[in-house]
């Protein structure tokens, strides 16, 4: 009924933010007997996890676990699937109530939301500065999400790594090769893909519409931010943003890059052979691997770079993730844990590579054997260890408190300036935006 | 927590209702007879039922609000929350919000627009049901209420898939022939809204349906063969006699629809996700992304719900001067 729907429409957000008032003002307190479900520190050698794909992340997990357990036989991980948005969702409640013991001793967290979350809750987040995990053996701009004012506060997981993926057999019937996209710029990309669909008919290109995903990849891939060192605002004058709005409008009008209206669309237009690339976050070669029909047409390069911007380079990423250790739970473990497993074993990495895709930020594993082997999917080529060259080379970016926020008003002013905005001013809208949300 | 605020509950409804309750009957009615012991004991006995659940109502239900009030009085970011200054700075702050303009207009667009036809629609609905010629009732109402059974989130995602570009909507309307090439209906403003609506009408019609019906049966038949035997039509009999009858039960689904519609939340969330360009999104999503997905502005989002609240109430009470001039 109508007020199941009242229930169920702002159950998730007003009887929240309602409910949260009775814990916020801080005087009800945390009620710290209350150990139920959270980790609080039992003292055993029992660690409470959360994270969110058992095909992925968890599975990594299991794995680690028995990696652990061959010097640490008691050892013992809870984990528990958490989706994404639930998490920061229980995190955001749990930590503006002060319920800190019913967080899980560790939990994975997106590498766009770390800064945000512990600038906003830096009680729940222990540092890293006692452990022993050694972070220049991750590439810097990965450990760059998880610190803030020079203290680390997580250990790097999954790459985001961007690739440019390239179906081979419809770039021949074009007359190209893979090396023809190989270290080029955007417009040298304008150009082959108006070619590649002129004669083939196939865009090189799909992605979500609304979605800036690309344009931050661009961002980034020349070391631009929304924001600057001191968390301001960046959207106006900004040049490499300028310069990406306007390349992927281009992009958009001539054909090149087709917009889908969500992700679903998105993964059928590579699954169904409706685009005859992808640039995306390495993660993606999971889906792109699920159309088993394509084995072998498939290659990998690096990504085309910004023309004219300073400091453009071939190298982004969107996405990934990193473990954080709650302040509250039993740190010492955990993060001897992480240490040992995430941030020190080559046979870990090894193990979960070939059956999850899970390809390491840890830079010693791509010394291994696995990501060296051949890729049959992908005609042969050794991908695994390719993109972790092209992850030390990939620029920081800086994300703040305030990178969803950016992230959505950049957004909107994309989808403006398509529809015929000017982009100057639907970017000046955007710095507003973004300026009110943060007053 | 319920041990300091159970006695208070206690006493609270007791005064209050027992308080007003007697002297308005005391003064409308002529004076009866002082109430014996028995009757004082069944009074008690109706408290004693009915206190648990008033208690836990105002615990878990009128206490946060009150609690969400304080919080909209506070600003900061995470748990560094203080006192506004000056007090009302997050109400001052709707004003210029660009964002809640947007949602709030959008809302209210979906509000105007798919009320009055749902109501209208679950009304013809309901007088076809109750008509005496038609076979198979259960079977039809069955199937008109089946929709208020699907989960919020599973139908958002269906319609999604049906108004995709490469999805059902655009191949049968190209298969007749009345599109040439596929709508991006999830990927302009105007459509985009349009599927919202859609989606809203298809999920609360035949639940407003079922009000109706309920109303319709209960109406004394002997009104309308007087109004037959007077020499009223179908329509006139219909204008005249049944519609005063259900002028209540209208009033109820119009203030429940305007109520849920306001807090509509699922279909943005995960229909369109606020797209394109934030402008299918309602303002209870917007009141989550400032709550969950932003950088966390408690203070802020709970002005936002007091804002929903304070309109939700301004709304129901024009509807009732409206609606219910009783004659």
């Amino acid at each position: 009924m109508k007020k199941t729907r009242s229930l169920g429409a702002l159950g998730a957000a007003l009887t929240l933010t309602l409910a949260l008032a009775a814990c916020g003002g801080g005087d009800s307190g945390s009620g710290s007997d209350e150990t139920a479900g959270g980790s609080g520190g039992t003292g055993d050698n029992t660690l409470t996890v959360w994270a969110w794909d058992p095909a992925f992340n968890i599975y990594a997990l299991q794995e680690a676990e028995k990696v652990y357990q061959a010097d640490h036989p008691d050892f013992k991980l809870d984990i528990v699937e958490t989706p994404w948005d639930d998490l920061q969702t229980k995190l955001t409640t749990l930590a503006q109530s002060g319920e800190t013991d019913q967080l899980p001793d560790i939990f994975l967290m997106q590498n766009n939301a770390f800064q945000k979350n512990v600038i906003n809750y830096p009680d729940i987040f222990a540092d890293f500065n006692d452990s022993t995990v050694d972070y220049s053996e991750f590439p810097e701009s990965v450990v760059a999400y998880s610190t803030v004012d020079d203290t680390n506060y997580g250990v790097p997981f999954d790459n985001g790594t961007a690739i440019g993926a390239y179906r081979t057999d419809v770039l021949e019937q074009a007359g190209y090769t893979v090396d023809d996209f190989t270290d080029i710029t955007w417009d040298q990309f304008l150009t082959l893909g108006k070619d590649v669909l002129a004669k083939t008919g196939k865009p090189l290109l799909t992605g979500q519409a609304g979605s800036s995903d690309m344009i931050m990849m661009m961002l980034q891939s020349a070391g631009a931010s929304l924001f600057d060192d001191e968390g301001k605002p960046t959207i106006t004058d900004n040049k490499a943003l300028m310069s990406a709005i306007d390349m992927y409008g281009q992009l958009v009008k001539a054909g090149v890059f087709v917009e889908v209206n969500s992700w679903d669309e998105y993964i059928n237009s590579i699954v169904n052979s409706a685009t005859a690339g992808v640039v995306q976050g390495v993660w993606i070669s999971g889906s792109i691997q699920s159309a088993a029909d394509q084995s072998g047409k498939w290659a990998v390069t690096n990504v085309p770079k910004l023309d004219g911007v300073d400091g453009a380079t071939n190298y982004t990423a969107n996405g990934g993730s990193s473990w954080a250790i709650s302040a509250d739970g039993n740190t010492e473990l955990a993060s001897d844990f992480l240490d040992a497993t995430f941030a020190g074993s080559t046979d870990f990495y090894d193990t979960i590579l070939p059956k999850s895709g899970a390809l390491a930020n840890w830079l010693p594993a791509g010394e291994s054997d696995v990501y060296n082997e051949p890729q049959a999917f992908f005609g042969g080529q050794p991908i695994y260890a390719d993109v972790l060259k092209y992850a030390a080379k990939v620029p920081s970016n800086n994300t703040g408190a305030y990178y969803y926020e950016g992230r959505d008003a950049v957004s909107v002013a994309v989808t403006n300036i398509m529809n015929g905005a000017d982009p100057a001013s639907a970017l000046a809208e955007a710095q507003s935006t973004v300026e009110f949300a943060m007053g | 927590m319920s041990a300091p605020t159970a006695p208070t509950e206690d006493r609270a409804p007791d005064a209050l209702g027992q308080g007003t309750k007697k002297s308005r009957g005391h003064q409308s009615r002529p004076p009866a007879p002082p109430l014996s012991a028995i009757a004082r004991r069944r009074s008690l006995t109706g408290w004693a039922f009915i206190v648990p659940a008033a208690a836990i109502i105002v615990l878990v239900n009128f206490w946060p609000m009150i609690q969400a009030l304080f919080l909209s009085l506070k600003t900061g970011r995470g748990t560094r929350l203080h006192w506004a200054e000056p007090l009302w700075l997050n109400y001052q702050r709707l004003f210029q919000d660009e964002n809640f303009r947007l949602t709030l207009g959008t809302t209210f667009l979906y509000l105007i627009i798919q009320v009055p036809i749902m109501l209208g629609i679950a009304m013809v609905l309901a007088n076809l049901l109750n008509a005496p010629w038609l076979r198979f009732k259960g079977f039809w109402r069955t199937a008109i209420f089946l929709p208020c059974a699907v989960g919020l989130v599973s139908y958002s995602l269906v319609f999604r898939q049906i108004f995709a570009t490469d999805g059902l909507a655009n191949d049968l309307l190209m298969q007749f022939g009345i599109l040439d090439d596929p709508v991006n209906w999830l990927g302009q403003t105007g459509t985009a809204r349009m599927v919202i609506i859609l989606g809203l009408l298809w999920r609360w019609t035949g639940y407003n349906m079922i009000f109706f019906l309920a109303a319709l049966q209960n109406i004394d038949r002997s009104t309308l063969e007087a109004a037959r035997v007077d020499g009223a039509g179908g329509f006139k009999t219909f204008w005249y006699v049944t519609m005063p009858q259900l002028k209540p039960i209208i009033l109820l689904c119009a203030i429940l629809s305007t109520n849920g519609t306001l807090q509509m939340f699922d279909e943005s969330f995960n229909l369109t996700a606020g797209g394109p360009g934030n402008t299918t999104m309602s303002v209870s999503h917007y009141l989550y992304n400032v709550s969950f997905r932003n950088s966390p502005n408690f203070g802020y989002a709970a002005a936002i719900s007091y804002a929903i609240l304070i309109i939700v109430a301004i709304l129901a009470a024009i509807q009732m001067k409206v609606g219910d001039k009783r004659d």
